[in-house]
């Protein structure tokens, strides 16, 4: 009983990032329609080209319902209930004043900068040393971005996407919408049409990022949505590594999150995108929390290209997520790797997806899933082999470990092959953490809740391996609060 | 409110010749007439299953709407699997209709028509209801099934005479038909049903089948189906099966011949002690479409249960496995395993699979494997360098993973009828 205890008190756990920052911002009504997307657009001081591409994404959404298919449940979300932009008013004022002008970091409201240095985000010198680039986004606007100097020196474009449409419209023109269509899916199609803003990433030709770059995501306003999108572009023999990390106030409310991440690598380029998502999961009886319905997807468009995506994902009331790779070029390589927990009430149903179309494509997805309280967690992916995908291999592994009887771990693979010479391995196991590591590991004097630790540690190892360092120490930590007070 | 507007409904797909056998009076059905109607007003709500159907997302029921509504023809019945398995008891329908039931059956094992069965037979026969346009074959069968065999197996009988069902599918009564079969094992009882389904060339019929297996304390079911001859022969089959106390099922189902054979097999374990064995192998070739949906339900603590299925798809063929497995909450102490091995063989077939994990509880051992290749490279060089011709090393290898499956069927006589089958199907293709 008493180990039920400690198992309990490792589970339950504060949100640390539950503040709200205290600041005025700018928020359009509630309600959507077409006025409030060319409202959106106007207020960017759009190009013509971008607003016709949201209106007639905006269009198709109306024609879709939401996805049902998902094993998750929720009440149906009133979209006219949500405000589609809030901003920061300092800096929404600025904007209006010179969308094209340069941000430096002394423009910042300092209650910003506060409040990032509360969540610890190596924004200024603290950055300098971190050696990495951070653009931050502030419910739907971005706020700034570091290092750009550094980054322009070697011709590498990092800024937020609604510079990039005014300083880079030809790329933006080029890559928008070629890897995410803007009528995907339902939140696809949502996000494309009032999307705010989100990063821009070019790495040119045969370049190799000095730095890894990052974005960092806060929702702070009530009753707004965040629309972001993300769009990372690596020319032929480029090498880039983004970081994303994510969190929101904590609020009794469920608060939607519908972002797009397009990444494009072409001939030879290598894109490693990871993710540690800590966005508020609601309170212990599953009250609050983010809707994080994402649609994430990578165009490995160049032979010998690379895309890697790894995910911790800890926090969200609901995960909608899928990161996918279209593995087009010969020889191209997709990787996804992901360490997701849910606690509580949480609801988790995401995986991915490895479109096989050039030859000798590779992939390998490694999926952990630990859940615990009353939650349920799902892997739901899709390997499939195209007819001209000759001699394409893929590898999967897909393992739970359940902590307590009331959650459920769940794995729902879809496998399709159309190529005689590929070859596809898949294997899922689901268990508990075993009594007898628990015990071997108490009679070495170590506690239970260390001992927990260190089998989910180390069920976790994989995945942890692929993030870059910082990160990985990051969730590590992450994990081991996640799970606070429920290990048993 | 500007809500997305919800989708325009799907026109209902039910070919006339359907439709106007669903409007014929009801005279020679034989489910019980309220489940009857109800199931009637399903399907003619629902249509047939479309790919937009999760569970029907890989398998097109185009070949059923398409099916003519053919002038009856006659027909002389394929040959007898059962001919050299001794003491075999056969049960024969021809074009769903059914023939004479066996004489002189042994003590304990009774078999009884369905439309001469008694109402609470009748209703059991029927239990299983659709919940949606998933099941709406279930549906359709219930509406419209005219014939059907009761297997009674009393308590403690051991029958050791395997129960052949020679289901022999041509159109000498129409294009389509619709058979039940119920099947309930008394305690500590054990018993062996072979269905064996074919149909001669160039006849073309679709038989729904449902069968529904109670199976009580501590009894055993070994239940085989194989798909036999007939190139245009369409099966849609479904099982579902009731497991009491320490009960054993065992299915093994091979699918060599048809143009589209679609299985569904749902196991409920709902009491401690109860184990089953799925063992499943599906070869297509040419353009047929093989399909087997597997859902077990751990519904009870200490149960267990074993899954191999394996597809090998040559030529254009389609194979499809599907198999689920959920343990309920509470249902601590399962062992679960589930095996899906796939050999794709020429660019043109295609082979999807999806083995589900669905787990509430948390004292479990789960797992599943999938793999989806083509032959051992090494192997075949092995091969080849003892002297082997290619096509026979390819031949030899193809057949030592299809035998994996057949070796397990009692009756040494059926393993050897099914081998020389199996050999024959697979071709002189390289």
């Amino acid at each position: 009983m008493s180990e039920q205890h400690e198992i309990e008190a490792l589970v339950s756990r504060d949100y640390k990032y539950g503040f709200v920052t205290d600041i005025e911002q700018e928020i359009i009504p509630p309600g959507l329609n077409e006025d409030v997307v060319r409202l959106i657009s106007a207020k960017k001081n759009e190009p013509e080209f971008l607003l016709e591409w949201r209106l007639k994404a905006y269009r198709h959404w109306l024609t879709m319902s939401p996805p049902t298919w998902a094993h998750v449940h929720y009440p149906p979300i009133d979209y006219q209930a949500l405000s589609y932009y809030a901003a920061p008013k300092s800096v929404a004022e600025q904007a209006e004043i010179d969308a094209n002008r340069p941000k430096s970091l002394d423009d910042v409201d300092p209650k910003l900068l506060e409040m990032y240095a509360k969540l610890g985000i190596p924004l200024h010198e603290r950055a300098a040393l971190a050696g990495v680039a951070v653009d931050a986004v502030f419910d739907s606007v971005s706020v700034t971005t570091t290092f750009r100097e550094k980054l322009a020196e070697v011709g590498v474009i990092f800024c937020s996407f609604s510079e990039a449409v005014h300083s880079h419209p030809e790329l933006i023109k080029k890559y928008l919408g070629t890897v995410v269509p803007a009528g995907d899916n339902y939140y696809a199609a949502l996000n494309s049409a009032v999307f705010s803003d989100g990063s821009f990433v070019f790495i040119p030709k045969g370049v190799r990022c000095p730095m890894e770059l990052s974005t960092y995501f806060r929702i702070n306003a009530l009753n707004t949505g965040q629309f972001e999108r993300t769009l990372i572009v690596a020319e032929e023999g480029a090498h880039v590594s983004y970081l994303e990390g994510c969190t929101a106030p904590q609020r009794d409310e469920n608060q939607l999150h519908a972002a797009v991440v397009e990444l494009v690598a072409l001939d030879d380029a290598t894109i490693k995108y990871s993710t540690v998502q800590n966005w508020y999961p609601g309170d212990e009886h599953g009250k609050g929390g983010i809707y994080n319905f994402v649609t994430k997807r990578g165009d490995a468009r160049g032979d010998r290209s690379k895309i890697t995506w790894t995910q911790v994902e800890a926090g969200s009331a609901i995960t909608w997520k899928y990161p996918s790779c279209i593995l087009r070029g010969d020889d191209s390589v997709g990787e996804f790797y992901s360490v997701a927990v849910s606690n509580h009430y949480q609801q988790v149903d995401s995986g991915t997806k490895m479109i096989h179309l050039g030859k000798r494509t590779r992939s390998t997805i490694v999926s952990k899933s630990i859940s615990a309280g009353r939650s349920q967690n799902a892997y739901r992916g899709l390997v499939h082999i195209a007819k001209t995908a000759d001699d394409a291999r893929n590898y999967t592994q897909c393992d739970a470990l359940l902590i307590g009887d009331r959650n459920g771990a769940h794995t729902f693979p879809y496998i399709e092959s159309k190529n005689a010479s590929a070859q596809i391995e898949h294997e899922a196991t689901t268990t508990k953490v075993s009594d007898d590591q628990i015990f071997y590991l108490k009679s070495r004097g170590i506690t239970e809740e260390n001992a927990t630790n260190m089998i989910v540690n180390g069920f976790c190892k994989e995945v942890f391996n692929e993030l870059p360092m910082e990160f990985a120490v990051e969730a590590q930590a992450l994990l081991a609060v996640s799970l606070e007070g429920s290990v048993g | 409110m500007s809500a997305p507007m919800p989708r325009a409904l799907e026109p209902i797909v039910l070919p006339d010749w359907l439709r106007a056998a669903l409007s014929q009076p009801a005279t020679a059905r034989v489910a019980p007439s309220s489940r009857q109607a109800a199931a009637l007003a399903q399907i003619l709500n629902w249509g047939l299953p479309t790919a937009r159907d999760e569970e029907w997302r890989w398998t097109n029921l185009r070949p059923i709407a398409r099916l003519a509504a053919a002038e009856p023809q006659a027909k002389a019945p394929c040959s007898d699997l059962s001919v050299g398995i001794p003491d075999a008891l056969v049960i024969r329908f021809v074009g769903g209709q059914l023939q004479a039931l066996p004489q002189n059956l042994p003590a304990g094992l009774s078999l009884t028509p369905l439309s001469r069965a008694h109402d609470i037979d009748r209703a059991a026969a029927f239990a299983p209801s659709a919940q949606s346009r998933n099941d709406a074959l279930l549906a359709l069968n219930t509406a419209c099934a005219t014939e059907g065999v009761v297997l009674d197996i009393a308590a403690n009988a051991d029958i050791q005479a395997p129960v052949v069902l020679d289901w022999q599918d041509n159109n000498q009564h129409g294009n389509h038909s619709h058979t039940r079969l119920f099947i309930r094992m008394g305690a500590h009882s054990t018993a062996t049903v072979l269905e064996a389904t074919q149909a001669p060339e160039n006849t073309p019929h679709w038989r729904n089948a449902v069968s529904v297996i109670e199976q009580g304390a501590n009894s055993q079911l070994t239940h085989i189906s194989l798909g036999l001859a007939g190139d245009q022969r369409l099966l849609t089959d479904r099982s579902f099966v009731q497991l009491g106390r320490d009960a054993r099922y065992r299915s093994i189902n091979i699918q060599l011949g048809g143009q589209l054979a679609r299985r569904e097999i749902d196991v409920n374990i709902s009491e401690s002690g109860a184990h089953c064995d799925l063992l499943g192998l599906m070869m297509p070739r040419g353009k047929q479409v093989m399909d087997t949906h597997t859902r077990i339900t751990h519904g009870a603590p200490h149960t267990t249960s074993n899954e191999q299925y394996q597809i090998i798809a040559d030529e254009a063929g389609r194979g499809i496995f599907k198999g689920r497995i959920l343990v309920a909450e509470d249902a601590q102490k399962i062992e679960a395993y589930q095996n899906s091995r796939n050999l794709l063989l020429s660019n043109t077939a295609e082979i999807d699979t999806k083995p589900e994990l669905e787990i509430y509880a948390d004292d479990v051992k789960c797992s599943h494997g999938a793999t989806i290749g083509r032959l051992d490279d090494e192997a075949l060089y092995y091969l080849q360098s003892r002297g082997i011709s290619r096509t026979n090393a390819r031949k030899l290898l193809i057949t030592g993973f299809a035998q994996e499956i057949i070796d397990a069927l009692p009756y040494p006589e059926l393993v050897a009828q099914m081998s020389a089958m199996m050999q024959t199907h697979m071709g002189d293709a390289p």
